[in-house]
Parts: C-alpha cells; structure tokens; sequence
C-alpha cells in the first residue's frame, strides 16, 4: 500500500514537471506559432519590432553566445582541472577559491550586468558590443561551469589516475587522455547548464551588448540579444506581445538545439578520446 | 603507434586552434577599420527608446554612411551619459529638473499618463482627492467610493521609473506614503497586472491604455477631474498628468546630433510618433 502510495507520488511529480514545460511551450506556440515564418526568422526587425523578423537579434544571440564560450569553455575546464587535479584536498586557497565561485554563482545577473559595462564597455573601452555582453557572460556562466565540471573530475575513480601513473604517462595527457573525457557527462551538464543561461538571459546584456537591433558586422558592434529582445517586446512596446511570442518560441527552440549539440559534442570528442 | 597518433593529432590541432584564433582576431578587428561612418549615440528612457530607434532607422535610410545606436536604460541614465559624455544625447521620459539645467532638452513628443482600472469595477469618475486617498491608503475599498464591496488593490510604478516621479508631483505625494500592494515596472505590466484584478488601480500611458482597450483588454479609464484621458485631451493640453518625451544634450551639439534632433522634432516622424502610441508634436 505505502509502495504503491510512493510510487503513485513519484509519478504524479514526474508528469506535473512535464505538463508545467508543456503548458508553457504550448501557451507560446498557440499565441507566437501563427507568427513565425522563415521571413520572420531571416528578416530585419520593423516597427519597433511589432512587423519584421528577427534576423540580425538571432545572429547577434549566436555571436554572443560564441563568445562566452570561446572563454568560458577552455578557462573553465582549466580552472576546474586544477581544483581537481593540482591542489590537495582541503588546500586553503581552493576551497577559498571554491567558496568565492559558489557566491559568485548566486549573485544576480544584473549585478554582472553593472559590472560588464563599468569594466568590459567603459574601462576597457568596448562600449556596447557584443564582445562586452560575450564576456560579461561568461564571467556569469564561469561559477556553475567549473563546479560542475569539478565534481565530475573529482567523481572520476582514482584507480584512473594510478593506471594513468603506472603507464607513465604525463599529468597533462593523464588529464587530457583519460580524466577529461571520463567526466564527459559532467562537463556537458555545464555547459548545458551555462549555455541556458546565458541564451535566456537580459538584465546582463541590456547594459553591455545593448539594444541595436542592426545586423552586426563586426564583434565590436551592439547587438540586441533574443532575451533582450523579448523583454522589451512585451515590456516597452505596445502590441508586441505576438511578435514576443513568435521570438520565445525561437528561444526556446535555440536552447533546445544547443543542448543537443553540447550532449553530441561532449559524447563524440570526449568518449571516441577514451575509446581509443 | 598510439604515441604518434597522438603526436599528429594534437599538431592538427594546433592548427586548428592557430586558424580559429586569426579567425577571431580578423571578425573582431577588420570590420572595425573598414566602417569609417559617422556615428551618434542615444542612452536612456526605455519608453522614449523604441521610439528612438524608430526614428534613427529612418534618419540612417535618408543619410547613408551615418549610423546612430540607441540604447536603454532609464531616464536616470539618459540624464547622467549625456551629463558625463559617454552619449551624444539621452533620452528622458519627463521635464528636466532644476538640478539638470546643465542641460538642454528637445521635446520629440508627450505622454499622457491616465488612471485605469478593472473594466467590471462600475466606478467610472474619480477625483484628484480619491485617487489621493486611495494611493495613500485612506480609502481601501471600492464600496466608499460607491462600487462593489471589494477591496482595493494600489498598483504603484517602481522607483527610478519617469511616470512614478510625475504621478507623485501631480498629486503632490511623496513615494513613502503610498501604500502600495503591487510594484510595477513598464505599463505592459501595469496593464497586465490591472487587467488581472478586478480590484486593481493603476497609472500608464494613455496611449498603450487606448490601444490595449482596443484589443479587448479588461481595462477601462475613469474620468479623472472631469477630463476624459486619451491622445486626443493630453495634445490640446486640456489633459494635465502629462510628460514631454526629450532628448537631452549638454553643452555644443555637434551638426549630426543638431540633424537628429530636428528630424526627430519634424512632421517627417508624426507617423512613428503615433505608431508608438504617444502623442506627436504640433507642427
């Protein structure tokens, strides 16, 4: 009775998450599907983004995106390896260094927002572009990345390591060769982890990759990311919420496609490495 | 035989990793040198910004070469990147201040600000007294007002926003002694927020108001002292809760910021003014 009780629970949970995803994903695709075409996916913004498409925003979103993980992928995993692998278990600077990054993962993306554009756009002179709103997120997406690929490091059995040794192999190829891909599956949990926030996010792009709805010709440009410009759709602009729709739709679908692509890419180039 | 396959890969990859970093360096530099445009920057309000936008794709299709971004981020910091240099002009949702006569405002259009409620709620005629009384928390419920025994919900802007600054001068209140049960933000929200409580009260743009009645939103205007809100009140100035939409410069504009801003003032844009759902200038 308690069994069928436990298990009746655990499968109402499982469906009620599902059918929150669901209404969401079907409320939007009733309200934004009609909306959507390839002309609105390929085509320049009108009208304060009311007609038009969403073209250059889609390509902004990409650049942008491009860039946080063009930073956050390979320092991430370097910070993560040393965590891991170079510093003893309770070393004082680490778990210094862990505990600064699990505040940082806490803080309010607006806070990054402030400070990408005090120190990315106005210090160091990048003004609103899309290279500012690419690092700024990766310095937001960093934390969660590193941690998570952390733990999967430190998951990894060190009976690895000792064969690793015994074979005589270096750390860096140990690392490389045999722990990295072994925590393939961490790794591409963070990413997914990081590259969903940062497709979905605003506050920290309004005030560094900015609002420009052109289409970029170079990194140094402004360009409006999807977020931002759903946000501003349905907050700013009166009768933009069809448009706002269509655009979530396609955010959505965005995240959808990346999550795919980091899960292919971290099953293809980490476990083929251990399989050879 | 596994050691060197290794070796080539890792030679491949250093190729590839050599390639990706030129790549990088020609997207972000060359661009940059080959678009040698003249460039204005616009920072500030978020409701003047689509606007803004609007006008700036028009004024770039009639001058090729020139290119203009515009940014958000509030009236505070359209008044404070104009004041310190980091934007050729702000925007600002509502009059100067006596403390910004440092600089110089250019009215582009107005705003009329007007009270809504929930379209159920039967109270159609209010006073500057009532709302008064109802924003600070002295009448509390609809049925001393002579509508249904339901509590009132005071729907309030959120601080830093222009319309909140203009609501408390008009009625003479200061933000601590409102009691407000809901913090909003832009008048989407407002609209939303009212639309959901039949109980609700609230202030936005009249034109977002008319327009959203329009589509059928659960929403109406009360009469407020007498004087219907909509564009057709605030542009013959019979309509008093209104803003002025400026830009604002300091000191020497230079003669591209001087073009914009005329062309951002002229007939040429009545049509986006409108399209926006403010009330354009009179020419």
């Amino acid at each position: 009775m308690a069994d069928r009780l436990f298990s009746s629970a655990v499968w109402l949970s499982a469906a009620l998450v599902a059918a929150a995803l669901l209404w969401i994903v079907g409320d939007l695709a009733r309200l934004g599907l009609s909306h959507i075409s390839l002309e609105f996916i390929f085509s320049a913004p009108e009208n304060a983004g009311r007609s038009g498409g969403i073209g250059p925003i889609l390509v902004s979103t990409l650049l942008i995106i491009g860039v946080t993980l063009a930073v956050a992928l390979p320092l991430g995993l370097m910070v993560a390896v040393w965590l891991a692998e170079f510093t003893r278990r309770g070393n004082r600077l680490s778990n210094q260094i862990r505990l600064a990054l699990d505040v940082m993962a806490g803080i309010p993306s607006i806070v990054f927002g402030l400070f990408g554009n005090a120190f990315f756009s106005i210090y160091l002179g990048m003004g609103f572009s899309i290279l500012s709103g690419g690092l700024t997120l990766a310095v937001m997406i960093l934390p969660v990345f590193i941690r998570t690929c952390e733990i999967g490091l430190t998951a990894v059995d060190n009976s690895w390591r000792q064969g690793a040794e015994a074979l005589g192999m270096t750390r860096t190829s140990a690392v490389w060769h045999i722990l990295l891909p072994a925590a393939a599956p961490a790794i591409s949990a963070g990413l997914i982890l990081g590259i969903g926030r940062a497709t979905a996010e605003t506050a920290a792009l309004i005030f560094t990759s900015g609002y420009v709805d052109r289409m970029p010709e170079s990194l140094l440009d402004s360009g409006r990311a999807l977020a931002v410009h759903i946000y501003d759709l349905s907050m700013n602009v009166t009768g933009g919420d069809p448009a706002a729709h269509a655009s979530a739709l396609v955010l959505i679908a965005l995240i959808i496609l990346f999550n795919l692509l980091a899960q292919g890419f971290s099953d293809r180039w980490l476990y083929r490495r251990l399989a050879t | 035989m596994i050691f060197t396959l290794y070796k080539n890969r890792d030679r491949n990859k250093r190729i590839s990793i050599r390639r990706l970093a030129t790549l990088v360096l020609l997207l972000v530099f060359v661009p940059g040198i080959s678009t040698a445009t003249e460039h204005l920057s616009l920072t500030g309000s978020s409701t003047v910004a689509p606007l803004a936008l609007e006008i700036a794709k028009r004024f770039e299709k009639l001058n090729p070469g020139i290119r203009i971004d515009v940014q958000t981020g509030g009236s505070s910091r359209g008044i404070n990147d104009a004041r310190r240099g980091l934007a050729d002009i702000g925007m600002v949702s509502r009059a100067l201040k006596q403390s910004e006569t440092d600089l110089t405002a250019h009215t582009i259009a107005t705003d009329g600000i007007g009270i809504i409620l929930h379209s159920d709620n039967p109270v159609d005629q209010l006073s500057d007294d009532q709302i008064r009384a109802i924003y600070t928390g002295k009448i509390a419920n609809w049925r001393e007002l002579g509508g249904e025994d339901r509590g009132i919900t005071v729907v309030n802007k959120a601080e830093g926003r222009s319309t909140l600054e203009l609501f408390l001068h008009y009625f003479g209140l200061r933000n601590s002694q409102i009691k407000a049960r809901v913090i909003i933000g832009d008048n989407q929200q407002g609209i939303k927020t009212v639309a959901g409580n039949p109980g609700a009260i609230g202030y936005v743009s009249i034109g977002t108001a008319e327009y959203e009645e329009q589509r059928g939103v659960s929403i109406k205007r009360p009469i407020v002292n007498g004087v219907e809100a909509s564009i057709a009140t605030v542009r013959s100035g019979d309509f008093p809760l209104s803003r002025p939409l400026n830009l604002v410069t300091k000191g020497e504009l230079t003669d591209l910021a001087k073009r914009f801003i005329l062309f951002a003032q002229s007939a040429q844009v009545d049509d986006l003014v409108e399209g926006q759902f403010f009330v354009s200038r009179q020419h």
